[in-house]
């Protein structure tokens, strides 16, 4: 049976990862309740809500090289925490081996597709994934590499699929609703619906929910709207970064200084992609005004 | 004197014996009503049949057509009277009333009526439209044989056996009809007592004429069209004319000549003529003034029994003891010649006149030929001897007769010729400048004559020659009914003969090289040596024809005219709705006469005869022209390239992609093929593309149409064939990932690859198969491990003889490299010419050739929705690194990423949202949210000419910053980067545009207001701070409508006028040193002061300003003014203030102010500021720029600047260059 379905022991735990309630994900399970073979599973998702919380140290730490050696699982959990912190060639090339080894295991696929995924190696990243038997995270993460290719017609397809063997899973939703934010039209309100449910409940609102939430309130033009769910987020996390990044965007789309966002993104992470991308852009900018010389009154 | 020249009969039919015939008046049909009860329709111009009506029972013996409704009525012997549709081909009802049988029947010219006559002695009225009977005539006491309308008045004409002819009145029944309106009974008493009532109190219908002088029964009577004469035929054999005048009718006069029975009779529609026709089996022809027989035709065995004219053409028909015949009493071809630009030819009234084709006129009548032949025969033909200036005119009468006639030097009227020459002949041409040949039919025999008309030579023709023609210098043509010969007349020899059935007419070309030998339904070309060069048949008539310049005959037929080149092409010009003789073509003009012999000019297009001369002799300038310059793009033109070889032509007129496809294929040109195929991309046409792409050896397009077919065996064999080692490879993988083991192993065999070839036994379980491949090659390692993986050793197989193994023959030219090298045939000299003419065509050309460079990324395009495609099926395989091929169950998507080249070139990736967005949008604003700079920064160069992007720097950065917003998605990857929307609700790629923040009217709604508010507050730093923003977000926005637009521009007006205003009073407050308006500025250089009063000045006079700002301005100046003694000026700013201010108290200081002034208007200061002259200021230097002054403006902004500023910075929005002119600022998509 698979562990992850709606009847297994392992289905609070791996939703409560996937709503990024990583808090919870660490303290409200420990691995000695779940059964035997669903132990390592456990453990891999509370490593990686420790990466998601920013913990990677801690993690490579308490991976040795023996279990290393012996668990894939874990070798691959380590090399993701080590490329999470720092990304480095060797951490690439690790992935690349675990992949070409290692391929059949779900967390290799998981965890080293997304380190090719973010080294820019997609097609191998995606030939990695597709060797996933039935595995929605890798779904999740094909839509998403898709996406980020700008293959939404490739993204679309991998949704459907999954939607015709998991129907409604928390998963399949939240994939079609990324694929929706970048279809437009109708799918935007989907998509709002599916991020505003998961927001809005209690029992599983985070601060990633909430700022998805935002991210569709503002494509669909409700900027108050969008507003207060970023500020929701923000009270909750005041350090996430895609939050400052989305208020950032937000006082932009509103016509409002964007100065005292950047600073608060720029204290939170200073290489955050946008003010990144922003000042390679603020550099085009000069690179192409300069090709006009204006002359000025004498 | 009757003369009994053949019948010019255009229409016979055989049938039973014709009692009724009708014309119709539009169209080439008669009606003909038969003894045997049938009616027939006929069409007498194409001599066919078109309907039979058959319902009557018994003869039917009237028959008329309705003039404007599609309807006609019959009468007949079963005392019926029908009324039918000929649309619908049936009869519509059936009036019943006469007791006997109904003689004719008449539709009335514009009432719903119709008349009929009856045995039954009775005449009636009868409406069609409500069907019934209005009104009964009797009178007559025997049979009434015939009763007809006025064509006019209300009166009817009727004819009986009792001898006599009835007029009848019928105002009454009119009255009685059309005035439905009640009337009073006194009304009906007046009118009652007006008309004289019949003895049975009847004021319908009253006898007003009774005409007796007919010896037996009067079989016909008619009605003159204009004049009040009638017109009768009775058994007594005579044809009686009566005349009437309002109150008597009288017998004028009898036209005897019949020798039976007159049974009908009428008078000519246009001519002073009567027709009658009889049981003596004669039509004779009378003259309506004389009386006297003009002509008389006689028929063999066929007595006749009714007579019809058209009303509109010279046609009338005859119904006779077996059929019907149409004819035509004289000859409508009005005789003619040309002689370089001018036209002779005799005019209906016999008067020779000249038209001239440069000036397109027509001279006044030159001659009068009245006394040539007889009345009413014109003259046959027309030949001119330009040396002599003479005419030689022949006409039929006399059994043909010639006359030789000197053309008076001027046309001065139709004089009568003087001297003339005269002789018997029915035909006469001028042969040369002093002699003439005269051709007598009866004794077969030419005459060459001089200008004195006497005979110098003699000579027989062939016998059975009918008619005799010009035949080129010296030579005549003979013309027989089958066959035409040419004959020298100096040699007195036949030089040629040809077999041509009877040729009418003879028409040579303008070089004399040509002519063309007119049938009654065949032009046939002939050179000068009469040797055949083409011939056609048309099935109607063939008329006249006329040469062009460029050696294509025009020819006229019935109702066409139609061009022939000498090869035979020919097609129609136009439709004509009369028929025409044509006499020259020169470009769009057809000179031509009609049958009333007037000269008239019909425009024509020429363009399809041209082209196809031009294709024919192959002048593909010509052709060129005639492409670029008319719209001579049509099927029938395409076919015709075709048809006539020529696809390669035909190709440049095609859009349709189908049809350039079967073109391009025909004509080889693959790369047009290619390039259709992919926009068509249908298997059957790849299919085809590749038989023809290995047919010219270019293997480079086999290979992609392979592959779009993905025939794998055949792209692995192609690569065999072309040393492809590396595609091979490829294909083996393919194969292996296919699972497709038979073409794994054909590969591995392609490859010589053992090693492939053995693994793949191996897995297919074929071990021993593998064994002997390994053991073939001497491979033993390999050999023994499939041993253990059967659990075998080598002592339990016993393997055959082995020989050497074979390699496959290795290709030795890198064919792949190259398609096969081809003559270069590719561009015939019509394509050259089209290159060398350069338009459109060239361009599509030059692409073409680019068509399998793209064939790479093609290759690419495939690999990317593959990967996706294997992800997805969860097949695994580091192989497929590109190209599964698997050929089930293939997405729709991608086939159309396959078809769709175009659009995706960044190979594996999509473009992104961001790349839509600069593809979709003009605009600048649209550019810059999409992050490309650059190309906002050139659309913002090229609109309104911006150069100093400086300024802007800041709101491109603001416009990107809102255009992507973050979604978390996967846990450890970055969040998905979405792009924000203007549209929506918008779905499709082409239609989505980026989010700009800050729409127009929020800058309207803040910076505008806040620059406006800084005015009133005296804030003019502020002002202009924010007024240059507002500039700066209305440059780089979008509008949601084109209204916003439009505000948006005013917007950007006034702002830039708001900046140049506080400018000038920023410039003076700098100048003065201060920011009050009452400084003292009398220690300052003259020079400043004068400048400081100027500037106050100029603030005044910014336009677009609101009312209350310029009421400041104006206060301000006049203020200035006044303290510095500037009393003029003052009082000029005061009578404005008081004229336009809104502030009720600066009116008031204005008026103090006014009141001051006016005690001395003068300046102490004379300074550049004329307010009764309109200017506008210089926004660099502030000064005044009169209206025609030279100035440069800013595209954007629109200020205007002084010449020596153009090339500057526009100080006002601070970006654009000054005097550049752009397309103007684009704010909607």
């Amino acid at each position: 049976m698979d562990p992850f379905s709606p009847e297994g022991e392992l289905l609070n735990i791996h939703t409560a990862f996937i709503q990024a309630q990583y808090p919870s994900v660490l303290s409200d399970y420990t691995t000695s309740d779940f059964s035997p073979t669903n132990r390592l599973p456990v453990q891999i998702l509370q490593y990686r809500a420790q990466c998601a919380l920013g913990q990677s140290d801690e993690v490579i730490a308490s991976i040795s090289d023996a279990d290393a050696r012996s668990t894939p699982d874990l070798a691959a959990v380590r090399t993701y925490a080590s490329y999470l912190q720092k990304p480095s060639a060797g951490a690439v090339q690790e992935a690349e081996r675990l992949a070409e080894k290692e391929g059949d295991n779900l967390s290799v696929q998981l965890l080293c597709g997304t380190i090719l995924a973010r080294a820019e190696k997609a097609e191998q990243a995606l030939q990695l994934l597709a060797k996933h038997t039935g595995s929605l995270d890798a779904v999740a993460l094909t839509v998403q590499i898709h996406l980020l290719q700008n293959r939404t017609d490739l993204a679309l397809q991998q949704a459907k699929s999954a939607r015709s063997f998991a129907q409604d899973a928390l998963l399949v939703n939240l994939a079609e609703s990324w694929v929706g934010m970048r279809q437009g039209g109708e799918q935007y309100q989907k998509a709002f619906y599916v991020f505003e449910e998961l927001a809005q409940s209690p029992s599983s609102a985070s601060a990633m929910s909430l700022v998805a939430q935002a991210v569709s309130e503002l494509h669909l033009g409700r900027m108050e709207e969008a507003e207060t769910a970023l500020n929701a987020a923000l009270e909750m996390e005041p350090e996430n970064t895609t939050a400052l990044a989305n208020k950032l965007v937000l006082d932009a789309v509103t016509g409002r200084d964007i100065a005292e966002a950047r600073t608060k993104l720029e204290s939170a992470d200073k290489e955050h992609e946008i003010l990144a991308d922003m000042m390679a852009k603020r550099e085009g900018f000069h690179a192409a005004m300069a090709k006009y010389s204006p002359k000025f009154e004498p | 004197m009757a003369s009994t020249a053949p019948m010019l009969t255009k229409f016979e039919s055989k049938s039973s014996r014709a009692k009724g015939i009708a014309f119709h008046p539009k169209r080439p049909w008669i009606l003909v009503s038969l003894h045997s009860s049938t009616i027939q329709l006929w069409d007498y111009r194409m001599g066919t049949l078109i309907d039979r009506f058959e319902e009557h029972d018994g003869p039917v013996r009237g028959i008329d057509f309705h003039k404007t409704q599609p309807l006609f009525v019959s009468g007949g012997d079963d005392y019926k009277i029908k009324v039918w549709s000929y649309q619908t081909r049936r009869c519509l009802f059936t009036l019943n009333g006469h007791l006997d049988y109904v003689r004719t029947v008449f539709f009335h010219h514009e009432l719903p009526w119709i008349l009929s006559a009856s045995d039954d002695q009775t005449i009636r009225i009868w409406n069609w439209q409500n069907r019934s009977l209005i009104c009964t005539m009797t009178g007559h006491n025997h049979y009434t044989m015939c009763a007809q309308f006025h064509p006019k008045e209300d009166l009817i004409v009727s004819a009986s056996l009792d001898q006599s002819v009835r007029v009848w009145d019928i105002s009454g029944l009119r009255k009685k009809h059309s005035a439905p309106t009640s009337m009073t009974f006194e009304d009906q008493m007046a009118r009652a007592s007006q008309n004289q009532a019949d003895m049975f109190g009847n004021t319908d219908a009253v006898v007003k004429f009774v005409l007796e002088g007919h010896d037996r029964g009067v079989n016909w009577v008619a009605f003159h069209p204009t004049l009040p004469l009638i017109v009768s035929a009775g058994d007594d054999r005579l044809v009686k004319l009566w005349r009437m005048s309002e109150t008597k009718a009288w017998e004028v006069d009898t036209c005897r000549g019949h020798f039976q029975n007159a049974s009908a009779c009428l008078f000519h529609p246009h001519q002073d003529l009567i027709l009658s026709v009889g049981e003596d089996k004669t039509i004779r022809v009378w003259d309506l003034n004389k009386r006297t027989s003009v002509q008389s035709f006689k028929r063999e065995n066929d007595r006749f029994w009714v007579i019809a004219a058209h009303p509109e053409i010279n046609l009338f028909a005859a119904g006779h003891d077996n059929g019907v015949m149409v004819f035509k009493l004289e000859r409508e071809r009005p005789a003619s010649a040309v002689h370089q630009n001018q036209l002779f030819f005799i005019t209906k009234d016999k008067h020779v006149r000249s038209y001239d084709f440069t000036k397109n006129v027509e001279s006044p009548s030159m001659l009068s030929l009245k006394r040539l032949g007889s009345a009413w025969t014109p003259p046959r033909t027309l030949s001119f001897n330009p040396a002599e200036r003479s005419v030689l005119v022949t006409t039929p009468a006399d059994s043909g007769s010639y006359e030789l006639i000197n053309l008076p030097r001027d046309a001065s009227g139709a004089v009568e010729p003087s001297n003339t020459l005269r002789g018997s002949g029915t035909s006469a041409v001028f042969v040369a400048r002093n002699r003439f040949a005269i051709f007598n039919q009866t004794n077969q025999q030419i005459d060459i004559k001089d200008l004195t008309n006497a005979t110098t030579k003699t000579i027989k023709p062939p016998p059975g020659t009918t008619d005799m023609v010009f035949g080129g210098p010296g030579c005549l043509l003979l013309i027989s009914p089958t066959t035409v010969y040419l004959y020298d007349i100096q040699q007195k020899k036949q030089l040629a003969e040809l077999a041509v059935l009877g040729v009418k007419y003879v028409v040579w070309s303008g070089d004399g090289l040509h002519a063309a030998l007119l049938s009654k339904h065949n032009v046939t070309i002939v050179n000068k040596s009469l040797e055949q060069v083409s011939t056609l048949h048309e099935t109607i008539r063939i008329k006249s024809a006329t040469w062009d310049d460029a050696g294509v005959l025009l020819y006229s037929t019935l109702n066409h005219i139609k061009y022939t080149l000498m090869n035979g092409d020919n097609g129609i010009v136009r439709t004509l709705e009369h028929t025409v003789y044509l006499v020259r073509v020169k470009g769009r003009s057809v000179y031509c006469l009609d049958r009333a012999a007037k000269p008239k000019v019909l425009t024509i297009d020429p363009t399809e005869y041209r082209f196809k001369l031009a294709l024919v002799k192959r002048h593909y300038d010509e052709m060129l022209n005639i492409i670029k310059n008319s719209s001579l793009v049509g099927q029938s033109i395409i076919a015709y390239l075709q048809k006539k070889g020529y696809p390669e032509i035909a190709l440049q007129f095609v859009q349709d992609p189908q049809t350039r496809f079967e073109l391009a294929i025909e004509c080889g040109n693959l790369d047009v093929a290619v390039d259709m195929a992919k926009q068509l991309d249908r298997p059957k046409l790849w299919q085809r593309l590749s038989t023809e792409a290995l047919a010219h050896g270019n293997h480079q397009i086999v290979e992609m149409t392979y592959q779009k077919l993905r025939s794998f065996d055949k792209l692995s064999f192609l690569y065999l064939t072309t040393g492809d080692q590396e595609k091979l490879q490829r294909m083996a993988k393919i194969a292996e990932h296919r699972g497709d083991m038979t073409s794994r192993f054909q590969n591995a065999l392609f490859l010589g690859d053992v090693d492939m070839r053995i693994e793949m036994l191996k897995e297919a379980d074929q071990y021993p198969l593998a064994y002997l491949t390994a053991k073939a090659h001497g491979m033993e390692e390999q050999a023994r491990e499939i041993l253990e993986m059967s659990g075998l050793s080598e002592g339990d197989v016993r393997s055959p003889e082995m020989g050497k193994p074979v390699r496959p023959p290795r290709a030795i030219a890198p064919t792949y490299k190259a398609n096969w090298p081809t003559k270069s045939a590719g561009t015939s000299s019509f394509e050259k010419a089209l290159m060398a003419g350069g338009g459109e065509e060239t361009a599509a050309a030059g692409q073409d050739t680019n068509g399998f460079v793209e064939e790479e990324d093609l290759l690419a395009e495939e690999e990317a929705p593959r990967n996706g495609h294997l992800a997805e099926e969860g097949e695994d395989d580091e192989a497929a690194a590109g190209w599964d091929m698997g050929d089930d169950a293939v997405p729709d998507a991608e086939d159309e990423d396959l078809v769709d080249v175009g659009a995706e070139t960044t190979g594996a990736a999509g473009s992104s949202e961001a790349d839509l967005w600069t593809r979709n949008s003009p605009l600048a604003a649209d550019h810059a949210a999409a992050g490309n700079f650059e190309s906002a920064m050139n659309l913002l160069n090229r609109q309104v000419g911006a150069v100093n992007f400086a300024p802007l720097e800041e709101r491109f950065l603001e416009i990107y910053a809102a255009s992507r917003t973050f979604l978390p998605a996967n846990a450890g990857m970055p969040p998905l980067i979405n792009f924000v929307r203007r549209t929506v609700g918008e779905t499709d790629s082409r239609k989505i545009l980026p989010l700009i923040p800050r729409d127009v009217e929020s800058v309207l709604a803040s910076e505008v207001a806040q620059g406006k508010n800084a005015m009133k507050a005296n804030k003019l730093e502020d002002g202009l701070q924010s007024f240059q923003r507002a500039l700066r977000l209305l440059m780089v926005n979008a509008a949601a409508t084109q209204s916003q637009a439009q505000e948006a521009q005013h917007a950007i007006r006034q702002s830039s006028q708001y900046i140049l205003a506080m400018s000038i009073e920023l410039e003076r407050r700098r100048l003065v040193g201060s920011t009050t308006t009452t400084a003292d500025i009398s220690s300052l250089p003259p020079a400043t002061r004068k400048r400081a009063l100027e500037l106050s000045a100029y603030f005044t006079v910014v336009e677009g300003l609101e009312a209350q700002h310029t009421t400041l301005a104006l206060f301000t100046a006049m203020q200035f003014a006044a303290k510095n003694r500037q009393m003029g000026s003052a009082l000029g700013f005061a009578n404005k203030l008081v004229e336009v201010g809104t502030n009720a108290k600066f009116k008031e200081t204005a008026r103090r102010t006014k009141a001051a002034a006016e005690r001395s208007p003068t300046d102490a200061l004379e300074i550049d500021f004329d307010s009764f002259t309109a200017f506008e200021l210089c926004g660099g230097s502030y000064t005044p720029i009169y209206a025609g002054d030279v100035s440069a403006a800013c595209a954007f902004d629109g200020v205007k600047y002084l010449p020596k500023y153009k090339g500057t910075v526009c100080k006002v929005c601070g970006v654009c260059e000054v005097g550049k002119v752009g397309s103007g600022l684009r704010l909607t998509v």
